[in-house]
């Protein structure tokens, strides 16, 4: 039973995939807004080198960049053009290919605007390696939470207004230890300093990802 | 010799004194004065107010769940 | 009578919090001086509040699986009194922090904690407005309850413990440790937290029952 389930999943996910390959709708507009934000903020900044500022406006970017990929993510179940989707998959195996997906999405995106930012307004990340580490974990927790808030807010008829509205306070658990240990990657704190945060953000993505898990079934039933 | 020790003896136990801690200002005066009965009873009219209130509100409800079950 | 006895308990429990947390003794701290006696007020109503949104939240769950309007009703009137509560909580955190702290506001991890969980139920409320058909407003408002319920217990309970902040109980330590509660204080605080929890569960009584006898009058649903 677990092998049947689990490609469910694999053609899922290869799902989300071949949709993006094809139409390149989310990554377009991501990469347009980040690039746009970036370019913005070294207008006003040109370089900045204050860790305070450079942390704050990397992860405000970024958190509204995830709030605008991860929105994309059920407007084609919103048209029903998928509405196969209902009788063939397991609930849990959509949920769980959108947020592995969302997730895979969000690296890319927070890359991209470290990328961004290195080029405009500088790079003052002192330990890239354990920054990175912190990238990819809070990609996979946002992507949890995004994703079901954006379940939500599409079943609710919602604009991306109701998605932010939504999404922004439940984020900032995560946001605030998320910004604490960047601060320490940036300032090139040692490993260990940044060692519990690092757990505290595994037990968060884990808590999260078994929230959206349980509940997005409730959701589907419609 | 002995001067030294003696005022040295009583210096330690004058620290003995510090046990009633009475350098915290607290509002002493005002209990003295049997203001705080005040303070209490204002607070306490505050919450009959309240009781009653609630207990309007309970009486009314009443009689509409009395009056939707009399209808069935 | 006999049914609403607990109601009375609770007044009078309100009572005895009033007149035993002005006449008894308390410990002669710097800085607090007599304000510490606002303990006995302050700290009740957000204890309420985890209460009421514990109950909010259970009932949310029992909607999800039972499909009845009235889990529902529960549910978000709870909540409802819960966000009344945690609002008397911050407007006496606020004045008491002005008095000691020496300021209205402050980065505390705990203040951030209650804004948040303002915020999340706001978001909660808001949610509950934008849906017309019932039944569906009800499921997916408690979808989103569970999940709102989650995030503010990691942000209430396990961040503080994280950080250093100005509260008293945290820093390391759990809040309550014998260091800021003895038992003279103990004798009053324990009484006021049931004692508001009790006034909290009355007030969401009434406007449960408010809500069914409008659905049932107005909107004539079998509720």
């Amino acid at each position: 039973m677990f092998s049947l389930n689990f490609t469910h999943f694999i053609v899922l996910l290869k799902k989300e995939f071949d949709i993006e390959f094809r139409q390149k709708t989310a990554l377009n507009g991501i990469l347009l807004f980040v690039l746009s934000t970036v370019f913005v903020s070294y207008l006003a900044f040109q370089k900045i080198i204050q860790p305070n500022v450079w942390n704050a406006l990397f992860w405000i970017i970024l958190l509204f960049g995830s709030i605008i990929t991860t929105s994309k993510s059920f407007l084609s179940e919103q048209k029903g053009r998928m509405l196969y989707n209902y009788w063939l998959y397991n609930p849990r195996q959509v949920i769980m290919s959108k947020i592995v997906y969302n997730s895979f999405l969000l690296t890319i995106v927070s890359f991209l605007t470290l990328f961004l930012f290195t080029i405009f307004i500088g790079n003052i990340v002192e330990d890239l390696s354990t920054f990175s580490l912190i990238l990819v974990l809070s990609s996979f927790g946002f992507s949890s939470i995004l994703t079901l808030m954006s379940g939500i807010s599409v079943k609710a008829g919602g604009s991306f207004t109701l998605t932010a509205i939504l999404s922004f306070p439940l984020t900032f658990p995560l946001l605030l230890v998320v910004i604490k240990v960047s601060k320490f990657a940036i300032d090139g704190l040692a490993f260990s300093v940044s060692v519990q945060y690092l757990l505290v953000l595994i037990l968060i993505n884990v808590i999260v990802t078994t929230l959206s898990y349980l509940l997005f079934p409730y959701l589907w039933s419609d | 010799m002995y001067k030294y020790i003696l005022s040295t003896i009583l210096l330690l136990s004058s620290f003995a004194g510090f046990a009633q801690d009475n350098t915290v200002e607290m509002a002493d005066g005002f209990y003295k004065e049997g203001k705080i009965y005040v303070v209490i009873t204002i607070l306490a009219i505050v919450l009959i107010g309240v009781a009653i209130y609630l207990f309007t509100i309970e009486r009314k409800l009443k009689k509409l769940e009395d009056s939707i079950k009399d209808k069935k | 009578m006999l049914k609403h006895w607990w109601k009375i308990l609770a007044l009078l429990m309100v009572l005895y919090t009033i007149i035993a947390g002005f006449l008894l003794p308390v410990p002669r701290l710097v800085i607090l001086n007599e304000t510490i006696r606002s303990l006995y007020f302050h700290v009740p109503i957000w204890f309420a509040m985890l209460f009421l949104m514990g109950v909010s939240v259970f009932n949310s769950i029992m909607y999800l699986g039972n499909s009845k309007i009235k889990s529902d009703i529960v549910a978000v009137q709870s909540a409802n009194v819960g966000m009344i509560f945690s609002i008397l909580g911050i407007l006496t955190g606020m004045l008491w922090a002005r008095y000691t702290w020496g300021t209205w506001w402050t980065t505390d991890t705990k203040l951030n904690g209650v804004a948040i969980t303002f915020l999340i139920y706001t978001a909660y409320f808001i949610l509950r407005n934008s849906i017309e058909d019932d039944q569906k407003k009800a499921r997916i408002s408690a979808i989103y309850n569970v999940f709102a319920f989650v995030m503010m217990i990691v942000f209430v309970m396990i961040l503080p413990r994280m950080n250093s902040s100005l509260h008293p109980g945290n820093g390391g330590n759990p809040a309550f440790g014998k260091f800021d509660l003895d038992n003279t204080m103990r004798l009053v605080f324990y009484p006021a937290c049931l004692a508001w929890i009790l006034m909290g569960v009355w007030i969401t009584q009434l406007r449960v029952r408010t809500d069914v006898l409008t659905k049932k009058l107005l909107y004539d649903e079998n509720v």
